[in-house]
């Protein structure tokens, strides 16, 4: 078995265990992301250079995952 | 906890579940990490029976509940601590059902009313979008619900056909 299916069977291992996790323990990890997330938005929006094509980099409608 | 770091839930437990609209649960992506691993997501999605269905504006009471007790409007949502959280009436006989059946659970010592994984993927197959397809299927995968559950509940709100087709596209082993 190569390396990277070693690799790719852990980390689907790991993704499957998460879902044992408590629910509080899954929000907060929810939480950390949110806060880098948002801090890129922050970042992108005071002054953006946009992708290469003119566009901005990110939508201005930043809501995911309902 | 500290209160410029508490969680959706529990803050939003403490907000919704007073005044005019009792019972709130919550539903959709935060309340499905309940039961699956976790999954990004920016806001909070609150179902509320509203008591008086007439009103132009359904939400005002909540909205002016929470402005009191500080929590202010940002959009459609509220600012709950670091959340955005966003009410949703009941809109439908299956909406009205999940929230009728959620259970309730302690989340950080606070009590909270959450959907059911099965009413969870039963509303997600009525929205029918790719993430929901996914959500199904980590319901499922995490074995809180299974498929004769959503088969009964599916073809009990009119979502029969709909359930045939993602059992066909998804489930075919």
């Amino acid at each position: 078995m190569s390396e990277i299916q070693t690799l790719l069977e852990r980390q689907a291992r790991w993704q499957k265990e998460r879902a044992q996790l408590p629910w509080p323990e899954k929000i907060r990890m929810i939480e950390r992301v949110r806060a880098d997330f948002e801090k890129w938005i922050a970042a992108v929006r005071k002054g953006s250079p946009g992708n290469q094509d003119g566009s901005p980099a990110i939508p201005d409608s930043s809501k995911s995952n309902p | 906890m500290d209160s410029t770091r508490e969680t959706g839930g529990p803050a939003t437990a403490r907000i919704a579940g007073r005044g005019r609209h009792r019972e709130p649960c919550a539903v959709r992506c935060y309340c499905a990490t309940r039961y699956t691993e976790p999954v990004f997501t920016i806001d909070v999605d609150v179902l509320v029976t509203i008591p008086n269905g007439e009103e132009l504006n359904p939400l005002r009471g909540i909205h002016e509940y929470c402005e009191k007790k500080g929590y202010h409007a940002e959009g459609a949502t509220i600012r709950v601590g670091e959340w955005p959280v966003q009410f949703i009436p009941v809109f439908s006989a299956l909406t009205q059902d999940a929230l009728e059946n959620a259970e309730t659970v302690e989340f950080e010592g606070v009590p909270i009313r959450v959907v059911r994984a099965g009413y969870l993927a039963v509303i997600a197959l009525s929205t029918g979008r790719s993430k929901d397809h996914q959500r199904i299927l980590s319901l499922l995968e995490s074995g809180n619900t299974s498929r004769s559950e959503l088969c009964a509940l599916a073809e009990h709100y009119g979502l029969a056909a709909t359930w045939e087709k993602f059992a066909k596209r998804f489930l075919n082993e």
